[in-house]
C-alpha cells in the first residue's frame, strides 16, 4: 500500500507506545485510537498487548468497539495484526486462570508453555522456523531472531496447519506467526525486534 | 533456540551519561540519547538504563546543543525509548507503583528495583501482581567485606545483612522476573567478571541472571558463558570506549560459536 | 559558582564533573596519569609496537596509516612518533582557511621534514564563510566547520584509500578528564558528534533561509557509515594512550628536531604561545565565545593544565584567569571583516548564548558573573 493509515488500538495494554515509535519510522500516518471513525478510516489495524489473556479480553470488551472492528476486518478485509497478547486473543479460548473466551478469529487454544524446567516467562531473543510462505515474512534471513516475552502461546496441535506460518521452540514447539486471510498474529514483539521487526511491519504495511 | 544476550548498561547521573569506577568515581561522557542511538545502530539485544543520580537535578548545563537539555528523568526516558527498537529496562529511584506505571507508559519494557526492594521486599510481590513478573528486574549490588560477599544498599554504600545467594533466592520467591547482579569491586576495573559470585547465584535460582561488573575485553563475556549459567552478560563503561563496540563484541562471540544473535547494523534516523 | 579546589575550572566547564571532595574530573584523571609507572608505559609502548608490526604485515602496497595533521606542534609530534617507527604515513589536513602565516609555514613544511605524503583539503571559501556565520548564529561557534572537517575528512580518506589505521594525538577530552588511562579509548563518532559537533551534522545546516548551503557544499562533512568503517576496519588510536603525553616536552622536541615555528606575537587571551597557530580564531574569538557562554576561557584551560603538571600554583593560575579570560580578542575584527558581519550583530547573537547559570545582568544592564578570585 502506497500511503497506509495505521490505527493502533489501545485498550490499556502497555506497549502501544513502543509499537507507535517503530511504525512512526515507517510512516507518519499512524494514530493510537479506539475511535470508530479512525478504525473505519484506517487502511491497517494493529492490536498490541502485554499481560494476561483474561485481563486483555476484559479490557478489549470495555474499550474497543468490536462490532465496528469486526466489520472492517471481515467485510472490508482490512489487514489486521495482533501482537503478543493481541495475537492470543484471536484464539477460541485461553486457559490462563481458568477458561476464557477469545475472539475466535483464528480458531485454536492458548495455554501455558510446557517448558519442563526452563524458566518462565520465555524472555529473550529466539529464532522462528518457517512452515509456510507468507506475505509478512518475505525478505527474512532463514531463521530470524525475534524478541519474545510470554508464558502462554497458541498450542500448535490446536491450530489448523494451514494457518501456521512459523513456529518457535521453547520447551515445546509453539505458534510464532499465524495467518488467516487478512488476519495476522505474531507472538513475539516486532517493535522490540529491531531490523527483523522493522521488516515484518514493512511487509505488513505494504499489503 | 533461545539466545544468550549481550546488554549495554547506560548510567545516568544528573542528566549525564557517565562512567562509573567501583561506584565511587564518575566521569561525564555526554548525552545519554546519542549513546542509545549508537547502541541501537549496533543491534544491542537489550538496553539497561540506570539512573544513579543522588539528587533530582538533571542538567547538561548548557543550551547550545542540538539535543534538548532535559530536566526530568521521564523526558529523558521518552527520548531514549524513541531511539531504542529493542527492549529497555529502566531503573533508579523507583519508589511507588505509580513510578513504575509512568515508566512503562513512556516506553520502558522492564523496570529495575534495588533499594526499594531491600527496604520493602513485599513491594516486589505487589509489582509482580500489578504488572507481571516479566517486567521486574531486581538489581543486586555486591561488595566483598572481610572476605564475605555482602549485598549493598543505597548506591553501594550501606551494607545489608544479606549475602547475594540468600537475597537472590528470596527475590525469586517474591516474584522477580530477572536478576541483575553487579560486582562493586569489579565495576569499571576491566579485570573480568567475578565468576565465583555469578556461579553462586546462577546455581541458586531458576530465573535468568544478568552479570555485570568487570568486563574489559570480549573474552570476559566468553568466560562468563563458559563457566557460569548466566542468561546475559552486561557491561557499561567498555561499550563507550571504542566505536562499533557492541557489533564487534557480538561478532567475536558469534564467530566463536556462542549462542547469541549475529552481529548486525541498523540505520537509525 | 563552585570551582575545583585544585585547578581553576568552574563547575560549568564543559563535560566536567566535580566530586564530593570538590576536585574535578580533569584533576582526578591527571592524578591517575601521574601515578602511572614507567613499567606501565613500557607495556603500553609494547602494545603500540604490536599494532605497528601487525599493520606492517598487511599494508604492503598502501600507506601504513593516516595521521590527521593541522601543522601544529601536536601534529609534528604525532608524525614524529609514527615515522620514527618506520611507518609511511599519509598526512591529511583539513584546511579551514584560518591559518596564521606561521601555521601555513609549519603545515607546508611537513612533507619536507618528514618522509610522508600529504593531502591538504579545503572547502570553498564561500562555503566556509557561510558556515562561519550560520554556526555562530545557530550554536555560538563559528569554528564548527573546523572541528567537523578535522574529524571527518581523515576518516573519509581512510575509507576511500582503504587505510585502516588512523593515529591521533591527545586522548579525547583529556581536559575534562573524561577518560582514565585504563579506559584505553579509541576515536569514536559519538565523541565527535556530541562534543566536537554539539550534536549537529551536515544535514542540520542545509536549507537555512539566510545561508544557502546544499548537500554538495558539505560532502566533506559526511561521516562514513558503520558499514563502510567496518569493511575497511578503520580504527583511530590515540598516541596519548601509548606514550606519556607531555606537551611542553613535545614542543621542545619538534622545535629542536624539525624547526617547528611558534607564533611570533602573543595571544590576547592566554599566556601560552605554542598553541593553535593552525587556527587563529581557536584561541581568539572562538574561545571568547566560550567565555560568553560559560564564563571561562583558554587561560583557564592552560592554567588548569599547568597546575596539574606542577608548572604553576593555583594562585598563579587564578592570576592568569583574572588577566586573560575576559579579554576581547583583536581577531574578532579580523573575523567580522572576513565574514562581513557588523559588530552590533555579533554582540546581539553572542549575548543570546550567555548561560543563565553563569551570567546575570546588574542594575546598569552589564553582564556580570561570579569570579574565582572572589571565592577566597
Amino acid at each position: 500500500m502506497q500511503n497506509p493509515f495505521v490505527c493502533l488500538l489501545d485498550y490499556g495494554s502497555g506497549n502501544v507506545k513502543s509499537v507507535y515509535n517503530m511504525i512512526s519510522i515507517l510512516t507518519s500516518n499512524v494514530k493510537i485510537s479506539n475511535n470508530p471513525s479512525d478504525i473505519k478510516a484506517a487502511s491497517h489495524l494493529i492490536l498490541p498487548g502485554v499481560g494476561a489473556f483474561a485481563t486483555a479480553m476484559e479490557k478489549i470488551h470495555k474499550s474497543i468497539p468490536l462490532k465496528v472492528l469486526q466489520a472492517e476486518v471481515f467485510e472490508k478485509k482490512k489487514p489486521f495484526l495482533g501482537i503478543c497478547v493481541g495475537m492470543q486473543v484471536l484464539a477460541t479460548v485461553g486457559l490462563e486462570f481458568g477458561k476464557c473466551s477469545g475472539l475466535n478469529w483464528i480458531p485454536g487454544q492458548v495455554d501455558k508453555l510446557r517448558s519442563e524446567d526452563l524458566p518462565l516467562p520465555h524472555i529473550g531473543w529466539n529464532n522462528i522456523t518457517f512452515k509456510k510462505p507468507s506475505s509478512v515474512t518475505k525478505r527474512f534471513t532463514p531463521e530470524p531472531d525475534f524478541y519474545f516475552l510470554h508464558s502462554y502461546a497458541y498450542k500448535l496441535e490446536t491450530v489448523d496447519p494451514s494457518y501456521v506460518i512459523a513456529t518457535a521452540m521453547y520447551g515445546e514447539e509453539f505458534c510464532a506467526v499465524i495467518e488467516k486471510d487478512n488476519i495476522f498474529g505474531v507472538q513475539f514483539h516486532p517493535e522490540k525486534s529491531q531490523k527483523a521487526g522493522k521488516i515484518l511491519l514493512e511487509n505488513f504495511l505494504s499489503l | 533456540m533461545k539466545k544468550k544476550r549481550l546488554i549495554p548498561i547506560l548510567l545516568l547521573k544528573n542528566g549525564w551519561l557517565v562512567q562509573s569506577k567501583q561506584f565511587s568515581r564518575f566521569q561525564n561522557l555526554g548525552n545519554p540519547v546519542t549513546a542509545v542511538k549508537r547502541m541501537s545502530e549496533w543491534a544491542s539485544d537489550e538496553l539497561v538504563y540506570l539512573d544513579i543520580s543522588r539528587d533530582q537535578t538533571y542538567d547538561l548545563r548548557r543550551n547550545d546543543l542540538a539535543y534538548p537539555n532535559r530536566h526530568k528523568i521521564i523526558d529523558i526516558l521518552e527520548d531514549v525509548s524513541k531511539m531504542a527498537l529493542m527492549p529497555i529496562t529502566v531503573g533508579g529511584g523507583i519508589q511507588t507503583l505509580s513510578d513504575i506505571q509512568i515508566r512503562l507508559a513512556k516506553g520502558a519494557d522492564k523496570i529495575s528495583l534495588n533499594t526499594k526492594a531491600l527496604q520493602n521486599p513485599n513491594f516486589i510481590t505487589k509489582t509482580a501482581k500489578e504488572f507481571g513478573s516479566q517486567c521486574i528486574v531486581i538489581s543486586i549490588d555486591v561488595k566483598t567485606i572481610g572476605g564475605k560477599a555482602v549485598v549493598m544498599n543505597h548506591f553501594g554504600q550501606k551494607a545489608t545483612e544479606y549475602g547475594p545467594v540468600e537475597w537472590a533466592k528470596k527475590v525469586e520467591v517474591l516474584g522477580a522476573g530477572e536478576i541483575l547482579l553487579n560486582s562493586i569491586d569489579r565495576d569499571g576495573m576491566k579485570t573480568g567478571y567475578d565468576l565465583e559470585l555469578i556461579k553462586s547465584v546462577t546455581n541458586a535460582v531458576k530465573i535468568p541472571v544478568i552479570a555485570c561488573g568487570g568486563a574489559g575485553e570480549w573474552n570476559h563475556f566468553a568466560q562468563a558463558f563458559n563457566e557460569t549459567n548466566v542468561d546475559a552478560v552486561a557491561a557499561a563503561n567498555i561499550f563507550q570506549h571504542i566505536d562499533q563496540s557492541v557489533y564487534l563484541a557480538k561478532k567475536f562471540l558469534y564467530e566463536q560459536g556462542y549462542p547469541i544473535r549475529p552481529a548486525d547494523l541498523l540505520l537509525m534516523p | 559558582m563552585r570551582y575545583c579546589k585544585k585547578c581553576v575550572y568552574p563547575e560549568v566547564a564543559v563535560n566536567l564533573y566535580i566530586d564530593e571532595e570538590g576536585i574535578c574530573s580533569g584533576c582526578r584523571t591527571a592524578e591517575k596519569f601521574d601515578a602511572l609507572t614507567s613499567g606501565f608505559w613500557e607495556q603500553r609502548k609494547k602494545r603500540f609496537e604490536d599494532i605497528i608490526s601487525s599493520i606492517k604485515k598487511t599494508s604492503h602496497s598502501n600507506y601504513d596509516c593516516i595521521v590527521p595533521v593541522s601543522g601544529g606542534k601536536d601534529s609534528y609530534y604525532q608524525t614524529h612518533v609514527v615515522t620514527s617507527y618506520g611507518l609511511k604515513p599519509l598526512l591529511v589536513t583539513y584546511h579551514g582557511n584560518n591559518y596564521l602565516p606561521e601555521g601555513d609555514y609549519n603545515r607546508d613544511r611537513m612533507r619536507q621534514v618528514f618522509d610522508a605524503d600529504h593531502i591538504v583539503f579545503g572547502p570553498s571559501v564561500e562555503t566556509l564563510k557561510r558556515l562561519n556565520r550560520l554556526c555562530f548564529r545557530k550554536m555560538g561557534d563559528m569554528n564548527w566547520h573546523n572541528h567537523c572537517g578535522l574529524m571527518t575528512y581523515p576518516i573519509q580518506i581512510a575509507v576511500k584509500f582503504n587505510i585502516p589505521l588512523i593515529v591521533w594525538g591527545e586522548i579525547a577530552w583529556d581536559i575534562s578528564g573524561m577518560y582514565e588511562p585504563d579506559d584505553f579509548v579509541e576515536f569514536s563518532n559519538r565523541i565527535r558528534h556530541e562534543h566536537a559537533l554539539r550534536g549537529f551534522e551536515w544535514n542540520d545546516l542545509i536549507n537555512d533561509p539566510k545561508e544557502n548551503l546544499s548537500e554538495k557544499d558539505l560532502l566533506w562533512a559526511k561521516y562514513p557509515t558503520d558499514e563502510e568503517i567496518l569493511k575497511v576496519g578503520v580504527r583511530g588510536i590515540y598516541i596519548g594512550n601509548f606514550f606519556k603525553w607531555e606537551p611542553n616536552k613535545h614542543t621542545k622536541l619538534v622545535q629542536n628536531k624539525y624547526a617547528w615555528k611558534p607564533r611570533k606575537d602573543k595571544f590576547d587571551r592566554t599566556y601560552r604561545t605554542f598553541s593553535n597557530v593552525d587556527d587563529r580564531y581557536e584561541n581568539g574569538v572562538h574561545d571568547y565565545l566560550k567565555f560568553i557562554k560559560f564564563g571561562y576561557g583558554r587561560a583557564s584551560d592552560h592554567a588548569s593544565k599547568d597546575i596539574r603538571s606542577g608548572d604553576m600554583t593555583r594562585e598563579q593560575g587564578i592570576e592568569m584567569v583574572r588577566k586573560y579570560d575576559h579579554m576581547i580578542p583583536k581577531d574578532l575584527y579580523h573575523w567580522l571583516d572576513y565574514v562581513d558581519m557588523k559588530e552590533s550583530e555579533f554582540w546581539k547573537i553572542a549575548n543570546s548564548f550567555r548561560n543563565p547559570l553563569v551570567w546575570h545582568k546588574d542594575k546598569k544592564g552589564n553582564w556580570v558573573k561570579d569570579n574565582i578570585w572572589d571565592n577566597k
